[in-house]
């Protein structure tokens, strides 16, 4: 029988369809593809752009690249000094993908669309964003380096992340004097805010940072509780110590307003506990400076700690008095919060914005609902310390894989990011769209959803590569600005005072924060991981004993925690700290 | 029942290797497909492995990182918390084995019994279910059921003046409880291959065992599950190159702090201290530990299969 034709190019067309696509899966031939088309309309831009850039700047010298490391020739840095590079530099940027809801995707959206328009663009540069897991970020970020294809600009909250990073060899050290000269206000701004001591890890400088402002108070992140269940029980303010929060608490059990009400005085929520614990409140002030250094920090928990003992017996005491539900352990957030939005719990914490959809959703359910926020100066763990956050936002850190020009076009974009016309845009977005002006202010549309969706929390996993908050005006007008609105309750005021008071407490020894470390620590990278399992166990256990068994159980299980790696950790750190490689106590 | 031998062709046909790609060499050209897949997902990683040997750093790669012969071994056989995860993980997939092999077995007895096709085939259906539920959707589920005090089962216990069941909240009741529901997600798909089996018994010998008087039991017992022998042994030769490994996604979503004696398998302390403290030699060397430890026990168990004089697999 004679082959059909037909058959063989079938049979040719299908393996070779089916291999092609099989092939393609092993690579990132989707995004290069893609890529190219970006480059071709990028350099098409940037080439009208370049002879319009060179009409209108003074300078002579035609090659960007040189500027990283000589002063333009008129002298002029920054941004005005920028020109286009001659071949294309791809800069990619990570963004934190936190899985949210009814945001844009976080690679591409008209906001990444409208950085590339405005920055890239004009430099020959293609921007590229990377989405990091919000909840896996070492893991994202070391898969990344496995593959050798860490973005430019890495950045995160944590030091002894960033730390760690810096001693596994994913980081490059870079010269300031040449930041300063790319980026002069962003370098400016570093050394006007003290930030330039953390730019440095065992003596080379590794790190750029942003600006936190009124990083010692933390107003930003509030708990909110029920106030029209206080009042029934007779209290007319939040009450402020540990035993009229019992109190009011178990009056509220007793008079069946709620069966298992929670309490805002050891987790703020009463979930399955995490990995890091705040302590502060029970903590005895002014502290020692060595016990500090060795169990100050939240990441891993001190649990042999006092401040972490007292904290536990509380738990165990709200617990055996039946406030906390007895399934909290296996309750997650997102259950407490629709407990809360049901009436079926007293508190619910979150950073606060201009549209808290949780607090839309708990008026539209409970429309006599009062609610209130708990003030700074409560004192439930004996104290009212709290952790005041780092003097600084976002650790920038730059791969070690980056080229020079790379490394330039990342600097560029920080200080073109701090331009204030840049940084206002990308921060309130379009007037008319997404914010109004009122007053003279800019105030946000709280509902918006259209082309010109921002980002998570006002895009802020974008910009919060030079600054950690939006600042229009005065502190208060900036409250007034990040407060929601269009609820039954104003609580403008309310965030005023908060802020007020602790700006008080903020200039004693109340206001604390973590030592930082000028060096990575091993221990805490090998062992982190298993005490946070083992806390999250521990903190159950003796969470849920009775009260009668506590202390001999507590005894037991701290010291299986430090034998677990914790007394390593703690002697490393007390180590570095004497070696003076650590910050000093305020 | 007697065993099946491939009889020599009468003619013995020479072909050459290159004749008989010209024949079917469209053939030959689809097998690439499979095989480059194989290639490049199993062995092409291979030179990965040589991770276990080195303090592996992603960013300073292979090339980079620092060599320490048997050191991860060394540290990875003297660690407790190894020891816990190796003991669960040995006695929960027996458990597994012990429990989840007969049940397929049972039920596709059962649903060959059925005579009204529709019903059997609803009654298939439905058994296959969960098999492609993901262990996400079974562990919430379980939980909405089984919670102690908001729990739709234990309510309905307390509502009949019973007490609370901690089903999934203290370790002995759990340990019960994931392996019912391990059983509950696997039984339906695992009789497939049994039916299947069942499919290919001759009717003869029914009708001749029926003549001769042979009753329902009886012929199951005869005819029926002598006919499936092979495929259990084989099926069971499998599972058990399985022994060593767990399911982290069904252990995560069954795990809470309570029940972390059991839990703790080799999956979690995978990846809770290889992948979660960015150990990666770590990770991988308990990895191939389980890989070299699931293929003896593969080859021993072949090896026992048939000196019973069974098939056997290899």
């Amino acid at each position: 029988m004679k082959k059909n034709i037909l058959q063989k190019v079938l049979v040719f067309a299908l393996t070779g369809a089916m291999a092609m696509g099989m092939l393609s899966g092993c690579g990132n031939s989707g995004a290069d593809s893609s890529n190219t088309s970006d480059t071709q309309t990028t350099t098409d831009n940037a080439a009208t752009d370049n002879s319009a850039a060179t009409d209108n700047s003074a300078a002579t010298d035609n090659n960007a690249a040189d500027t990283a490391t000589e002063p333009a020739a008129d002298g002029a840095a920054g941004v005005e000094g920028y020109e286009a590079f001659a071949d294309n530099v791809t800069l990619k940027v990570a963004v934190y993908d936190r899985g949210v809801e009814g945001v844009p995707t976080v690679d591409d959206n008209y906001w990444t669309k409208w950085v590339q328009e405005n920055f890239g663009d004009k430099y020959n540069i293609t921007v590229q964003y990377v989405p990091i897991t919000r909840t896996d970020v070492m893991t994202d970020y070391a898969l990344l380096a496995a593959a050798d294809d860490l973005p430019t600009i890495l950045m995160e909250y944590d030091y002894p992340k960033v730390a760690q990073w810096a001693n596994d060899g994913y980081l490059t050290t870079y010269d300031l004097n040449e930041f300063a000269q790319v980026a002069p206000t962003y370098y400016q701004r570093m050394v006007d805010n003290n930030q330039i001591p953390y730019t440095e890890m065992g003596g080379e400088t590794y790190f750029a940072l942003a600006l936190r402002p009124y990083y010692n108070t933390t107003y930003t992140y509030q708990n909110f509780v029920r106030m029209d269940w206080l009042r029934e029980v007779g209290y007319e303010e939040v009450p402020k110590t540990y035993d009229d929060m019992v109190d009011a608490l178990t009056k509220i059990k007793e008079a069946g307003l709620c069966e298992y009400p929670g309490s805002p005085i050891v987790t703020n929520k009463m979930v399955a506990v995490g990995a890091d614990t705040q302590n502060y409140p029970f903590r005895t002030y002014p502290l020692n400076e060595e016990e500090w250094v060795m169990y100050g920090d939240y990441n891993v928990v001190p649990m042999n700690w006092e401040p972490t003992k007292k904290y536990l017996q509380a738990a165990n005491e709200l617990y055996n008095l039946g406030i906390t539900n007895p399934e909290y352990y296996i309750t997650d957030d997102e259950t407490w919060k629709a407990d809360f939005i049901n009436g079926k719990a007293f508190n619910y914490s979150q950073y606060i914005s201009a549209n808290m959809d949780f607090l839309n959703s708990f008026y539209e359910n409970n429309p006599d609902a009062e609610l209130a926020i708990v003030p700074a100066d409560a004192e439930y763990g004996g104290s009212y310390g709290y952790r005041t956050d780092n003097p600084f936002g976002m650790i920038i850190c730059f791969s070690s894989s980056a080229t020079e020009d790379e490394l330039k076009a990342a600097w560029m974009y920080m200080e073109w990011m701090t331009q204030e016309e840049n940084l206002f845009t990308m921060q309130w977005g379009i007037e008319g769209e997404n914010y109004t002006v009122e007053n003279g202010l800019p105030v946000s549309v709280a509902d918006y959803s259209g082309d010109y969706t921002q980002g998570f929390n006002n895009s802020k996993d974008y910009w919060c590569v030079t600054i950690e908050s939006r600042n229009a005006g005065t502190i208060e007008e900036i409250i007034a600005a990040t407060t929601p609105t269009g609820l039954p309750q104003d609580f403008t005021q309310d965030v005023i005072d908060f802020y007020n008071k602790r700006l008080e407490i903020s200039t004693t020894d109340y206001a604390c924060t973590d030592a930082i470390f000028a060096v990575a620590l091993e221990s805490v990278s090998e062992y982190s991981g298993t005490l946070a399992s083992l806390w999250t166990e521990y903190y159950d256990t003796l969470t849920m004993c009775k009260p009668e068994e506590f202390e001999a159980k507590y005894e037991e299980l701290s010291q299986k925690y430090l034998d677990a790696g914790f007394q390593e950790i703690a002697d490393e750190r007390l180590d570095a700290f004497n070696a003076g490689n650590t910050t000093k106590l305020q | 029942m007697a065993k099946s031998k491939t009889s020599e062709p009468a003619v013995k046909v020479k072909t050459t290797w290159k004749n008989a790609f010209k024949r079917d060499w469209q053939l030959y050209l689809l097998l690439l497909i499979p095989l480059a897949l194989v290639f490049l997902f199993s062995y092409a990683a291979y030179p990965g492995l040589r991770m276990v040997f080195m303090n592996y750093k992603p960013a300073k790669g292979y090339a980079g990182s620092e060599w320490v012969g048997l050191d991860i071994f060394r540290k990875i056989f003297k660690d407790a918390d190894f020891l816990r995860a190796l003991r669960n993980s040995l006695v929960f997939n027996f458990l597994d084995l012990i429990v989840g092999t007969p049940i397929p077995i049972l039920l596709a007895l059962l649903l060959n019994e059925l005579r009204y096709p529709k019903f059997k085939k609803v009654s298939q259906t439905i058994l296959y279910l969960p098999h492609f539920l993901s262990w996400a959707i079974i562990g919430s589920v379980a939980y909405q059921l089984f919670k102690p005090s908001s729990g739709l089962i234990n309510i309905l216990i307390m509502n009949m003046g019973g007490e609370s069941v901690p089903f999934i909240t203290e370790k002995w009741h759990w340990a019960v409880t994931y392996l019912l529901v391990g059983v509950w997600q696997t039984m339906g798909w695992g009789t497939i291959m049994y039916l299947a089996g069942i499919t290919s018994i001759s009717g003869e010998l029914y009708e001749a065992a029926m003549i001769d008087g042979a009753g329902r039991w009886k012929r199951m017992w005869h005819i029926t599950l002598p006919g499936i022998k092979p495929t259990i042994i084989t099926l069971l030769i499998i599972n058990l190159g399985r022994v060593m490994n767990s399911n982290y996604e069904r252990l995560a979503v069954f795990g809470n702090s309570q029940v972390r004696d059991f839990q703790y398998q080799l999956a979690i302390y995978i990846y809770e201290k290889g992948l979660g403290n960015l150990q990666f030699s770590m990770a991988t060397a308990v990895g191939l530990f389980q890989s070299v430890i699931g293929v003896i026990l593969v080859l021993l168990a072949d090896k026992f299969a048939k000196m019973l004089g069974e098939e056997g697999l290899l």
